[in-house]
């Protein structure tokens, strides 16, 4: 066991001395898992890319009283809660009628925690078991039966320099209401923070969920997002993330009810050294469920990319209909990228491709870009960026897209773009 | 003298496939190419453009005085050439306004004209997207992406409108199109005619050439211009075909 784990299980003891509310038993389950797992390795399959000796190196600075500023979005009027090293900062926005929000160990919200903690995130994944017996701040979300909220809810998690966070959001949607939550991570400075959330999703629910993952530098970052459907549920997923010395995030999705659909866009940026690592993995264990899931990257300088997505099919999931295709874009040789399809399916009649590339620039698009008179260094950037605009257009919500796209513009022109060939 | 070919050799992979091709345009000419498949019009058209792999083994190629083989592909653009592809590229994630507005801004930088907004841009965009009878959401959709393949003609011909060249070469702009998308096409074309623009139109069929009148008709056998005449010359081929190209003799006559 590393010595950074035995400090959590030190801690997580004082935790649940502290702590007597009704995830107390929860978090003294996870604790008990927590002590048989294993430190990950380089041989540790979910972590062969993905190196934790930043993590188990860090030695943090004090902490930083930079709080960052809250970004507004034109045309996007949501509900903000922001937190930063994991305090949630003022009131409470006034929420509207069919959606309850309150602190993780808040009594109000306890039937709706209990409920969601743990039971979607897979017990497989050994920093949700820490943030599970850690996470003392965040958010739970009751949407009742039938609710339809049309603004959406923005969870804001600003780390600074020098903080250590552990944050849970747990999302309870009921049946036939419709939500819309933007989780949206920042901060570069050393620091360390996992943050999972949990989506339940009733009969015939929608979540249009958004995670902006946009740590850089020092800042080390663990987390996921984990959705369980319920019958004829609808989820569709958002994901930017921009890597940082050490990021890593585990989406799992799991077709609980029949004819659920699951529409999951990635997009991971990376430069100029930065690590960033996505493992996905959809779980179709009833029938006639669809997925859809597109992930692309560009990976510049020396910056490493893992993309692990993993499709299992279970023996009854007949008429499963799933897609899951990973592209990548190398702009260096210094850069890496890692993907690995994992295909495992038990039923017969599905249908089921999986794709991953690592692509260059195509040379008859750069060809009749320039024979229009566009300047070499701005048609590689097009047409880079033309590959990940195309998932960012697809959000459902166009003004945070419009929002979104010079930054990932400004982002990416800062890269160091040559031609790949 | 708007364009000068002279003797041009040009090679494609290991194989020569331009055979000593001469070629001279004036400011405001229409030349129609017409010659059986596999003769080298569009290599002549990739060539001049500067792409990728079509090599010029010798001869030489000006426009306006100029050598085009010493310019970068986008420099040539910049300098007024244009091509109108056979089989234009699809460009998902890049919207058509977008890559209209760069091209048009940078052939503007290159003439020392001032930029235009992105209003000032998308007020011309839409009169050209009008006049090639694209819906307006064409403006939006990615280049070309999952353009029918007389929208991507009509597309080309949009940019030909909006960039202005000097010398503009249609290669097959009226393949694939029905009736009324070829009368638009050659409308769009015809607009574009201002007695100095210079045109060269290559062709399978006299049709268009009833719409697009050319000043000459020539036709590219086997890598280099085995004959040349006027408007009647298509005529000719419409009747004949290229089975005469088989005697060499009369083909030099
Ligand atoms: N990349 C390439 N590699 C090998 N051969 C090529 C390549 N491009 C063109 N060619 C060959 O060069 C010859 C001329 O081709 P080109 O496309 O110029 O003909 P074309 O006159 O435009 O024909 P069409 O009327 O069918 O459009 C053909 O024999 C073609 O197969
Ligand atoms: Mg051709």
């Amino acid at each position: 066991m590393s010595d950074w784990l035995a400090q959590v299980i030190d801690r997580a003891d004082a935790v649940a001395n502290a702590q007597k509310d009704e995830l107390a038993s929860l978090r003294q389950n996870a604790l008990a898992e927590l002590k048989q797992q294993q430190w990950p390795t380089r041989r540790t399959e979910a972590w062969r890319y993905t190196s934790l000796h930043p993590l188990e190196d860090m030695t943090l600075p004090a902490l930083s009283q930079d709080v960052p500023a809250v970004p507004e979005i034109d045309g996007v009027d949501s509900l903000d809660f922001v937190f930063v090293n994991g305090k949630l900062q003022g009131d409470m926005p006034k929420l509207p009628k069919g959606v309850s929000v309150g602190g993780l160990t808040d009594s109000a919200m306890q039937a709706a925690a209990t409920e969601v903690f743990g039971t979607v995130k897979p017990r497989t994944h050994l920093f949700g078991l820490v943030n599970d017996v850690l996470a003392t701040d965040g958010l739970v979300i009751d949407v009742a039966a039938g609710a339809k909220i049309s603004q959406p809810l923005r969870i804001l998690n600003f780390v600074s320099a020098g903080s250590e966070t552990h944050h849970r959001v747990l999302v309870r949607i009921g049946d036939e209401a419709s939500v819309s939550v933007i989780e949206h991570g920042a901060g570069s400075g050393a620091s360390v923070n996992t943050a999972f959330a949990e989506y339940a999703l009733g009969a015939k629910a929608r979540l249009e969920h958004y995670r902006f993952a946009l740590h850089g530098g020092d800042a080390i970052h663990i987390g996921g997002a984990h959705f369980s459907l319920g019958t004829e549920a609808r989820l569709n997923s958002t994901l930017v993330g921009y890597g940082s010395q050490l990021s890593r995030l585990d989406y799992d999705v799991i077709h609980a009810g029949q004819h659920a659909n699951a529409k999951l866009n990635a997009v991971y940026l990376l430069a100029p050294r930065e690590h960033f690592d996505l493992h996905t993995n959809i779980e179709h264990a009833v029938p006639n469920g669809t997925t859809e899931e597109n992930a692309r990257g560009i990976i510049g300088d020396r910056a490493r990319a893992v993309f692990n997505g993993r499709i299992h099919i279970h023996r009854d999931a007949q008429k499963t209909l799933a897609e899951l295709n990973n592209r990548n874009l190398l702009l260096s040789r210094g850069g890496t990228i890692s993907t690995k399809p994992e295909l495992e399916i038990y039923a017969d009649d599905v249908q089921c491709a999986h794709g991953a590339t690592v692509a260059e620039i195509d040379d008859k698009a750069l060809y009749y870009m320039l024979s229009r008179g566009i300047k070499r260094e701005q048609a590689l950037v097009m047409l880079n960026f033309g590959f990940i605009q195309e998932l960012v257009a697809q959000m459902p919500n166009k003004a945070l897209a419009k929002w979104l796209e010079p930054q990932l513009r400004d982002r990416f022109m800062l890269m160091d773009v040559r031609n790949g060939s | 003298m708007m364009l000068t070919i002279k003797d041009l050799h040009a090679r494609v992979e290991d194989k020569i496939i331009l055979k000593g091709l001469n070629l001279t345009v004036k400011p405001g000419e229409v030349h129609a190419i017409m010659g059986p498949n596999g003769a080298g019009k569009s290599t002549l058209g990739y060539v001049m453009s500067g792409r990728d792999g079509y090599e010029l083994v010798s001869g030489s190629i000006e426009m306006n005085g100029e050598d085009l083989m010493e310019m970068d592909i986008e420099e040539r653009a910049q300098q007024g050439l244009f091509l109108a592809f056979q089989y234009p590229v699809e460009i998902p994630g890049v919207s058509n306004m977008e890559f209209m507005k760069e091209s048009v801004n940078a052939i503007r930088k290159a003439r020392g004209e001032e930029a235009l907004t992105a209003a000032e841009f998308l007020k011309i965009a839409k009169e050209a997207c009008k006049q090639v009878n694209l819906p307006l959401d064409f403006l939006k959709r990615g280049v070309n992406e999952g353009f029918s393949g007389g929208e991507k003609k009509r597309n080309e011909i949009m940019q030909l409108i909006l960039l202005k060249p000097k010398l503009v070469i249609l290669d097959e702009s009226d393949s694939g199109l029905d009736i009324d998308a070829l009368k638009v096409v050659a409308d769009g074309v015809n607009s574009q005619r201002d007695g100095k623009r210079s045109f060269i139109v290559v062709t399978h069929y006299q049709r268009l050439l009833d719409f697009i009148e050319p000043d000459y008709v020539h036709i590219l056998a086997d890598g280099k211009i085995v004959k040349s005449g006027g408007p009647e010359l298509a005529k000719e081929v419409e009747s004949t075909g290229y089975a005469w190209l088989g005697k060499p003799e009369e083909a030099g006559a």
